[in-house]
């Protein structure tokens, strides 16, 4: 199993860590990554990768426009808006 | 020196599909709209709504895939790709990965002289993202999530290209083919078409230098410009006896340079995984094989049969299939009269583009006006009008400010063509001339002109200037 780079996890997952935290925290995740490795033991060598448990294909709507939602309902959770826009801490790359 | 250092450059091409409505939601596609007017819960990232995909969606990708001569792959799948913006509230992009929807296609663009193969990897469906908008406030970013969702089919080129203009007539080229085939409006102003330019350099004849991505360019001049400013930075790195670092870069378009995006601490890993929501796309060759009608005539198609059928000229030709709507416009002209298309494709491109263009119209304006414009047409290749004559009634006909025949009355326009009044007319103009006329005779072809002119003088310019020479040719060689 290689190594865990936990700043770099939390950093990809915008999580903030205590440096107190990372040992705990980089200690757990390798006992799931343990755990889940357990299936590394099935010989899967001879067997296509499944990219879905059902044999169905995706369902599809034909292109037709519906309106379900008006611009308050979709604004209604915004921490703060400013006219009809969301309105978030600046976030500039 | 930058005479030894070539670019190698891939491209990757994001085209807005034209449909209706959303690639996973039902809500509209539409550019310009007030801010978040057109967003559901879908769209907005609401937990627990599902995406349904728009088969509207899946068969722009096919005719593209005709069109751009692809492997349309009955099979593909759907994945994440994981990052967090504000205009992007799924915190993930629903894009394809592993398995794309088409592969290994080619187009031919024109490099110089001659022909060029570019060999394009792949294109796939994904969607796009909101906008954020940073001038309106110091400390806050604005979001319209009007964007999002709106279906996306990234083309993502070979590292094929050698130089910016090769590059420019790529891009054009698809640009031409994704609105032949109807798939995408081409407004690269609108975002409907951008590019990501992956450019790299190396000596002649050597190994693949490390690359940069020029995030983003909307337009062809900021795309040339880009290119030119990033070649020679990375050649002066290099010649400083530096290293090139793989990096993100932005084209600054008000000093037209390129700069690296702030940098990451870490660098992407967008931790790809098939999304759950959505089961793997899988076509039937029915499916497939129904679209194939839908793709119509390419550029090159009508390229060869203005060439074959009607014997234009090949640049004239180019001219009008340039666009879609200007095909459209001749190929209904040339329906619906007998005038010869050689003809009417000098008048399309010359005097009735010009027209076009002075009065800042769109060509396709012009589909009801065709009958007329043949009419006017057919009036000056039958000499009932002269050339001069036909570019003075163009414009009215054009404004709808009558027919042509009673223009020409109403102007008086009509050439004289009968032979009988002109040969009175040229009679009177040669009396008194009996020097110039054994000038003619001795040899000099000059006082022919000389005559011509004063019997369309006497005619008041309405002389049938062919017939007049005719008639001129008869009289002074007896």
């Amino acid at each position: 199993m290689s190594d865990i780079d936990i700043k770099r996890i939390s950093y990809l997952a915008k999580l903030k860590l205590p440096s107190e935290k990372e040992e705990f925290y980089s200690n757990s995740l390798k006992d799931i990554i343990k755990w889940v490795d357990n299936l590394k033991k099935v010989d899967t060598s001879k067997i296509e990768p499944l990219h879905n448990v059902t044999e169905k294909t995706v369902s599809i709507r034909n292109d037709v426009v519906s309106k379900s939602n008006s611009v308050d309902d979709v604004l209604s959770n915004a921490p703060e808006r400013a006219q009809n826009f969301f309105k978030v801490p600046k976030v500039v790359e | 020196m930058s005479n030894n250092w070539e670019m190698v450059i891939g491209l990757e091409v994001h085209a807005q599909l034209k449909t209706s409505s959303k690639l996973f939601s039902s809500s509209p596609n539409k550019f310009g709209s007030e801010p978040n007017e057109n967003v559901n819960f879908i769209d907005s990232g609401m937990p627990g709504m599902l995406p349904v995909m728009n088969f509207g969606c899946i068969e722009m990708a096919i005719k593209t895939g005709y069109a751009l001569n692809f492997k349309i792959n009955k099979h593909s799948v759907f994945e994440r790709k994981n990052y967090f913006y504000p205009d992007l509230p799924q915190g993930y992009q629903i894009s394809q990965f592993e398995f794309p929807i088409l592969s290994e296609g080619y187009i031919n663009i024109e490099s110089g002289d001659n022909q060029k193969k570019i060999r394009i990897e792949r294109a796939h469906l994904e969607q796009d993202a909101g906008k954020s908008i940073h001038d309106i406030d110091p400390k806050y970013s604005f979001i319209d999530l009007n964007r999002v969702g709106t279906p996306l089919l990234e083309i993502v080129s070979y590292p094929d290209l050698s130089s910016a203009d090769e590059v420019i007539n790529y891009m054009s080229s698809l640009r031409q083919l994704l609105m032949y085939i109807d798939v995408c409006d081409g407004n690269m102003q609108e975002g409907s078409l951008r590019a990501d330019v992956n450019l790299s350099v190396r000596k002649k004849g050597q190994e693949l230098g490390t690359r940069c991505e020029i995030k983003n360019l909307n337009s062809f001049k900021f795309i040339k410009q880009a290119i030119e400013y990033e070649f020679q930075r990375q050649i002066n790195i290099i010649d400083d006896g530096g290293e090139i670092k793989q990096n993100t870069m932005l084209f600054d378009t008000s000093t037209g340079e390129t700069r690296a995006m702030r940098s990451k601490e870490f660098s992407h890993d967008y931790r790809y995984f098939p999304d759950p929501d959505l089961l793997p796309v899988n076509l039937t060759q029915e499916q497939i094989d129904k679209i194939k009608p839908l793709v119509g005539e390419l550029p090159q198609d009508k390229l060869n049969k203005y060439l074959d059928n009607y014997s234009l000229d090949k640049d004239i030709a180019k001219i009008i299939i340039a666009e879609k709507q200007n095909a459209n416009l001749f190929e209904k002209m040339i329906s619906e009269s007998t005038v010869k298309p050689k003809f009417i494709a000098a008048w399309l491109v010359g005097d009735i583009f010009a027209f076009i263009k002075e009065n800042n119209l769109e060509v396709n304006s012009l589909n009801d006006k065709t009958k007329d414009i043949t009419d006017l047409l057919r009036l000056i290749s039958d000499d009932v009008i002269s050339n001069k004559a036909g570019k003075e009634i163009l414009p009215k006909v054009l404004n709808g400010e009558g027919k042509p025949s009673e223009l020409v009355k109403e102007l008086g326009l009509e050439q004289v063509s009968d032979s009988e009044e002109l040969e009175k007319i040229i009679d009177e103009a040669l009396v008194g001339e009996e020097e110039n006329i054994l000038k003619f005779q001795g040899g000099s072809d000059r006082v022919l002109g000389y005559f011509v002119g004063k019997c369309l003088k006497a005619t008041k310019g309405k002389g049938n200037p062919k017939l007049i020479n005719k008639i001129l040719l008869e009289r002074l060689k007896k």
